[in-house]
């Protein structure tokens, strides 16, 4: 019967704290009526398991429609995750005495000390004193761990992937990615894109920087076989002509993505490959894990790339590092996409590399990191010391 | 792990919970007696949210933590404070908690 079913639910709610609390009275007081008397819901008690959230309005409709999911391991801090942004839990408590009083009729029966059934006028009860509430601060989305995840098992071209449990180690599905990273699901996915990764199979992955070469030498290979011009490669030649060397349309396509832009044409599609990108691909070839005389390695890099295309020292700002030794000037890789993205670590990183840095040199390996409420100068004069010798002389800085 | 937290139901239709908040630790009984209390209905600048967090053992492994689920459960607009100290509505005999007795006109 429904009226009975209907009952009983509600008693079940109020017996687990969410009814019968006569809230409607109490809101309803400041009206100047009569006077509301609130006294212990016979269930009143601890009820660990309500909590309170404060939600700022702009979060309630994600909040009250199910788009948001609390993510992290157990041992790490809670964020809560809407589908673009990440806030970071931090209980508040409060020393004052904060009754929650539920909604619904308020049940009759109430505790009163002298155990008599509950004067008539009784119509509210609390069911549950809150020592605080659950604040959300913006956050940066914690991506470091991404980055560290993927590295785990870069794709490589041909690779033999076995079946069983032990081959599925370091492959990362996208839900696994939302239970591990602790990002809504829009920064995580900008940061898949951050790092060049590609789903394969079901599986994000970065791609290994061989690998990479390797398919990006035969498309350029293929350009000059089929005169593709490099600012204008058709698309469907390219990945037939590719695939039959024995390259998927979707890893070459990635690496189009990769290193192009793609062009719409007559609803035909085109690829432009971007000179920076490419040069600074052959540019990490060139240089390789050691250190380079610089004029060595400007050689080295302008008989490398594509003719076309033109070698400048510039690309390479925030991916390689330039000093002085003796009379001779040498370069070695430091790619910003190395490092942490973290402020407080980045600075850390940026200084065990060296002490001093020029501010034209600083900004590349600074100008993307992100906090939020925090500007550039202000991440700068939390995290470093400026010097200035002179008035003419570049500013310093150092570690604080 | 993910906990996706819910609403059953939906946006318009949240319940409204109401709190009485006095400041300072409640050591009196609320319903009216030798005391009275003055508080105002504040709009809370930002809402509160309550959820209910339950752990559902799926049962399925003992490697498997419990599953956690959050529904949102209610929402609060507003609430009753009390700041100031109660006074007295008739002068009571003499407790063994020593008080200051507020007088009963402002």
């Amino acid at each position: 019967m429904d009226a009975e079913m209907e009952d009983a639910g509600a008693q079940a709610e109020i017996e687990r704290g969410g009814g019968g609390g006569g809230a409607d009275a109490v809101l309803g007081l400041a009206g100047g009526g009569a006077p509301v008397s609130l006294c212990y819901h016979q269930a009143f008690g601890p009820h660990d398991d309500l909590v309170l959230l404060e939600a700022a309005d702009d979060l309630l409709p994600d909040l009250l429609q199910g788009r948001v999911t609390v993510r992290g391991r157990p041992e790490e801090e809670a964020v809560l995750c809407t589908p673009s942004a990440t806030y970071s839990m931090k209980f508040v408590g409060t020393s004052n005495s904060m009754f929650l009083i539920p909604p619904g009729e308020p049940s009759a029966k109430c505790l009163r000390p002298d155990s008599t059934n509950g004067d008539a006028n009784a119509v509210a009860a609390t069911i549950k004193l809150a020592p605080g509430s659950i604040e959300l601060v913006r956050t940066a989305p914690r991506l470091d761990k991404l980055r560290s995840l993927l590295r785990e098992r870069p794709y490589i071209l041909d690779e033999v992937l076995g079946n069983d449990f032990q081959h599925m180690k370091g492959l990362y599905t996208w839900q696994d990615l939302c239970k591990l990273i602790q990002a809504s699901d829009g920064e995580l996915l900008d940061g898949l894109n951050t790092l060049s990764a590609v789903e394969i199979d079901g599986f994000w992955r970065t791609v290994d920087a061989n690998s990479v070469n390797t398919i990006l030498d035969m498309i350029l290979h293929n350009s000059v076989l089929h005169d593709w011009p490099l600012n204008a490669m058709p698309e469907n030649d390219v990945l037939s002509v590719m695939e039959s060397d024995g390259f998927t349309h979707k890893i070459v396509t990635h690496c189009l993505n990769r290193f192009g832009t793609k062009v719409e044409q007559e609803s035909r599609s085109f690829w432009n490959l971007d000179e920076k990108r490419v040069c600074l691909q052959f540019a990490q070839r060139a240089l390789g894990a050691g250190k380079m005389k610089l004029a060595n390695f400007m050689d080295k890099w302008e008989r490398s790339i594509p003719s076309g295309m033109r070698a400048d020292l510039q690309m390479l700002e925030g991916e390689v590092l330039c000093e002085k030794l003796g009379a001779e000037t040498w370069v070695h890789a430091f790619s910003v996409a190395d490092l942490p993205l973290t402020p407080a670590d980045r600075f850390a990183a940026l200084f065990r590399e060296q002490p001093k840095w020029e501010w034209k040199d600083l900004q590349p390996y600074i100008r993307d990191l992100r906090l939020p409420g925090v500007s550039s100068e202000g991440l700068l004069i939390k995290y470093t010391r400026r010097t200035q010798p002179s008035a003419e002389a570049e500013p310093i800085f150092t570690a604080r | 792990m993910q906990i996706q937290v819910q609403c059953g139901c939906g946006e318009p239709s949240c319940p409204e919970w109401a709190v009485v908040e006095l400041q300072g630790v409640a050591g009196y009984t609320f319903t009216v007696g030798y005391h009275e209390l003055a508080g105002t209905k504040v709009t809370l600048k930002n809402p509160l949210l309550v959820l209910r967090k339950t752990k559902t053992n799926a049962g399925c492994g003992e490697q498997e933590p419990p599953e956690v689920e959050l529904e949102v459960i209610g929402i609060i607009r507003h609430k009753i404070l009390f700041k100031d100290r109660p006074k007295a509505l008739i002068s009571k005999p003499p407790t063994k908690e020593k008080k200051t007795l507020q007088p009963a006109a402002k």
